[in-house]
């Protein structure tokens, strides 16, 4: 039941991932991307790690896309527009980028496919699952708490950066 | 679950195919960010399915999750700076088209 | 460094010449400093001739202990004296053998004799500059490289190994292009010390060319060595005469012979008492003093003396025919010296060694005395070389007038005069030779005849005749008792230098033979096994001297008669045989076959070479790389086309790139 369910999440992950390529305008995209976050957090749930499936709709459907629809919202960018306008850069022909992309998942299937037989069977999921809290806690505060300083270190810069950025320029000329 | 770990990765490796797709393709820069932000989620994919690799019941591996832990913080917070770029970009060339700011060639 | 042994003090001969040629140096540069700040300085180096002179006299009395040492050695045969400081190059050879060359001094009667000359005639000239040079801003370089070249000299003739001969070679070349260029401002004082070098290095090669194949013979290039080990049974022959004729290459580079000669008349831009000691009395006697000192070498072969004394005789015709047309009053005497060096080796190739020498001597004395005095005369005359402007200047310049008069007559071989027994010793020699040696005697008695006729229409006129100077700008005075003492000392030599080899007719011995003797006696033994006989009955050589003077009398009368009222006699030959006068007047033309055939190929040589090779290639390449580097930014920047999109693919290609060489790796 469980891998049937898998699948089908599977194929609305990319079903979304799609979406945002394809996508007219702006809000389409985000709305895409949205339904591909949450498919991936049931599939992250179904594996075992609950609190990193809440962290996921937390952060990234709750925050990080609403800043997202935020800034489109701001900037008037509702509207529908043309689909694809590849850049116009020389060089990077429509050709190249496929070509790359192609590479790039070619690659990485290949290197799946070349582990083969070092899956082996997945373990039994008990009612913990597989990221305890507590662990995690330990993990975070004690033996990677130097990363944790390091993250807070960037959350504050970016906040003061983001200030920064998008502070409305008032200069003597009164634009 | 038991799907066979091959079966997360391959998952993992079309986001991240699309997610390239989508940032080599697109003329507009927000949805180049989404692009990025799908990138790394197919990362956090594959990590949370190494860990469930290497776990033995009673013993969870904990670095998978701690690690997606980070990367959900550096990307939202990648995103935030992003976003205000765009912001100014469009404050000052009143576009999102990755095309519009072109000066420093050469 | 070797112990020098007893006779170390040898060694301050050359030694002393050397450290006044440093000192001098310094003062040079001291002035120089000075001048920075004042121009019209003249700094200390007055001090410089003091010191070079006193340098001189010093080498003169040490070089008068030397021969007075040997004189009291007995028999004649250990009349040597040697001393060695380093064992300089030692190269073991296969089968134990060892190739060793040291420096080292020998002094014998023939390196004595070398030694007196040229500190005697040295010291002269270098009292004579104190006056000559005064006033020049180089007054004291002058005096340094004068020195050094001393120093150089008596390296050459010291010198017990061929290796320290060729030291002292290289060194008179070296000061010898130094000091005709001393003028370099003027332009071609440069051009020809250039080419006196570039001529002298092609006699170098040879003399090289020749010290290896002794090398090969011997085994060594000690000299004492060379002489007591010479096979006299004739065997390795072949090797030896080719030795021999390439060291006489060399002579002929460094002695000015033909066909190396066109270098000494050019030299002549030079200062007149570089012109005097150089290019009259020493550096260019060094290829007569080598053949002398391998004396056994050459004489073993009969072929080489006869070539030498082939190009002895054409150079004295060359050079004395030459001479007839002369305007600049140096340039007779350049050619003299050429047609009278012809005439030392002429002396050399008939097995007379010690002739050769005795004229060397002489030569040196007139020689240097009739420089000496054209250059009195020149500076009496406010730098006018051109005698044609010239004239009745024995009223003006009365000492210089008696002492060039006396080495013109020692020159053009008035009898009983030194110039008088030199040549007509060689002469003898030739007569005696039989063959061959007929034709060079005929040539030697007709270049004789040249040289009385020239040397007296030069004494004409300079001295004689109409005065046709201009009276308003040039006032000929006699010049300072520091420039008329040298003359009158070098007049009385050339006088009296004859005693030193009178004729065995006159019942005397003679005395630079007997001197000569224990150098000479290897030469000497193998040309009487050749059979060279050389032996002329006391009628034959009273006869010979009999020509000799009538030749020389009337020749120089003829010369001067010519000559005495004017040189119209010059301007008529121009007129009514003027190929003759070009011919003559150019040396037979050899300097305009040396342009055509050597001069200008290699012109065109370094002209090909600097645009092929410098401007194509080295420029192509360097200029050709800062171009390519520049296409390839060109094509490279198109990259950077200021465009996101572009930027990202490119990121995209970059990261998977390592991606594969990380998973690679």
């Amino acid at each position: 039941m469980a891998e049937i369910l898998f699948y089908v999440l599977s194929a609305v992950a990319l079903l979304g991932a799609l979406g945002v390529i394809l996508a007219r305008s702006p809000m389409g995209s985000v709305l895409s991307l949205l339904g591909s976050f949450f498919a991936l957090a049931v599939i992250y749930l179904l594996a075992g790690f609950q609190f990193l499936a809440a962290a996921q709709i937390l952060v990234y459907a709750g925050a990080v896309l609403v800043l997202f629809l935020f800034v489109i919202m701001l900037l008037n960018l509702g509207q529908l527009g043309t689909r694809f306008q590849l850049s116009l850069a020389p060089l990077a022909g429509p050709r190249a980028r496929l070509a790359v992309t192609v590479a790039v998942a070619l690659g990485l299937v290949g290197l799946i496919v070349a582990q083969g037989a070092a899956f082996g069977a997945p373990p039994p999921v008990g009612d913990a699952g597989l990221d305890p809290l507590p662990e995690l806690a330990l993990g975070l505060f004690g033996r990677y708490s130097l990363p944790f300083q390091a993250i807070s270190l960037l959350l504050l810069a970016t906040m003061v950066a983001v200030v920064v950025l998008a502070k409305r320029q008032r200069k003597e000329d009164g634009r | 679950m038991n799907v066979p770990s091959e079966h997360l990765f391959f998952l993992s490796s079309a986001l991240f195919a699309l997610g390239v797709l989508g940032f080599l393709v697109r003329r507009n820069v927000i949805v180049t960010l989404m692009s990025i932000e799908l990138m790394l989620n197919a990362a956090n994919l594959a990590f949370l399915a190494g860990s469930r690799l290497h776990s033995a019941p009673g013993r969870p591996d904990l670095q998978g999750p701690l690690f997606v832990i980070f990367v959900i913080t550096v990307a939202a917070v990648e995103a935030a700076v992003g976003l205000a770029l765009i912001i100014a970009l469009y404050r000052l060339k009143q576009s999102v088209e990755t095309d519009s700011a072109s000066e420093m060639k050469g | 460094m070797e112990n020098p042994g007893s006779h170390g003090w040898l060694w301050w001969i050359p030694l002393l010449p050397l450290a006044g040629s440093a000192v001098a140096g310094a003062l040079h540069l001291c002035t120089l400093r000075a001048r920075k700040t004042d121009p019209a300085a003249r700094g200390p180096a007055a001090l410089a001739g003091l010191v070079a002179c006193a340098a001189l006299f010093g080498s003169l009395l040490l070089s008068l202990r030397g021969f007075q040492a040997l004189r009291e050695l007995e028999p004649e045969s250990a009349r040597t004296l040697l001393s060695t400081v380093w064992h300089w190059i030692t190269v073991p050879l296969p089968a134990g053998a060892s190739f060793q060359a040291d420096l080292g001094l020998l002094l014998d009667p023939l390196s004595s004799t070398m030694t007196l000359v040229v500190t005697g005639v040295g010291f002269l000239i270098h009292v004579y500059s104190l006056g000559y040079m005064k006033g020049d801003p180089g007054y004291a370089k002058f005096f340094a490289f004068l020195n050094l070249f001393v120093f150089a000299m008596l390296m050459l003739v010291l010198s017990s190994s061929l290796l320290g001969v060729f030291i002292g070679w290289e060194g008179v070349g070296l000061c010898s292009y130094l000091l005709i260029g001393f003028w370099y401002e003027k332009g071609w004082p440069a051009e020809a010390g250039q080419k006196a070098f570039v001529m002298n290095r092609v006699g170098d090669a040879c003399f090289l060319i020749g010290t290896f194949l002794l090398v090969q013979a011997f085994g060594t290039l000690d000299v004492p060595t060379i002489v007591a080990n010479f096979p006299v049974d004739g065997s390795r022959q072949w090797q030896l005469t080719l030795a021999g004729l390439f060291l006489f290459g060399g002579c002929c580079g460094k002695s000015a012979q033909f066909p190396l000669f066109t270098w000494l008349p050019d030299a002549m831009a030079g200062p007149t008492p570089v012109s005097a000691l150089i290019h009259a009395a020493t550096m260019v006697t060094s290829g007569i003093y080598l053949v002398a000192r391998l004396n056994p070498l050459y004489a073993s072969s009969p072929g080489l003396l006869a070539l030498i004394a082939g190009v002895g005789a054409a150079t004295a015709l060359i050079g004395g025919s030459t001479a007839l047309v002369q305007r600049d009053i140096k340039k007779v005497l350049a050619y003299s010296t050429v047609s009278q060096l012809g005439y030392m080796f002429l002396g050399l190739g008939t097995g007379a060694f010690a002739a050769a020498i005795f004229h060397l001597v002489t030569h040196a004395f007139f020689k240097a005395l009739l420089f000496l005095g054209a250059g009195s005369v020149i500076h009496g005359m406010h730098e006018e070389q051109d005698v044609h402007r010239m004239g009745g200047l024995r009223r003006h310049m009365p000492r210089t007038f008696v002492t060039f008069v006396a080495g013109a007559a020692a020159l053009s071989g008035l009898p009983l005069l030194s110039g008088f027994f030199s040549k007509d010793e060689i002469l003898a020699n030739a007569f005696a030779g039989g063959g061959l040696y007929y034709v060079f005697w005929g040539v030697g008695l007709a270049t004789a005849a040249l040289t009385a006729f020239y040397t007296w229409r030069l004494v004409s006129l300079t001295f004689f005749g109409p005065e046709r100077f201009d009276h308003h700008h040039v006032h000929p005075h006699e010049s300072p008792a520091v420039m008329t003492v040298p003359l009158m000392v070098l007049a009385l030599l050339s006088v009296a230098g004859g005693v030193l080899g009178l004729p065995p007719v006159f019942g005397v011995t003679h005395a630079l033979a007997d001197w000569l003797e224990p150098v000479i006696e290897p030469g000497r033994k193998i040309l009487e096994r050749h059979g060279h006989a050389g032996h002329l009955s006391h009628a034959a050589e009273w006869a010979l001297l009999g020509l000799g003077s009538a030749v020389a009398l009337f020749f120089a009368h003829r010369g001067y008669r010519a000559y005495a009222g004017g040189p119209e006699r010059d301007a008529a030959l121009e007129r009514g045989r003027p190929a003759l006068a070009g011919f003559l007047g150019g040396a037979w033309r050899f300097d305009a076959l040396y342009d055509a055939a050597v001069v200008r190929p290699l012109r065109l040589l370094a002209a090909a070479v600097a645009v092929v090779v410098d401007q194509f290639t080295i420029d192509g390449l360097v200029n050709g790389s800062a171009s390519a580097a520049r296409g390839a930014g060109a094509a490279l920047r198109r990259t950077a086309s200021g465009y996101v999109g572009g930027y990202a693919l490119w990121m995209g290609v970059g990261a998977l790139l390592i991606s594969v060489v990380w998973l690679w790796s």
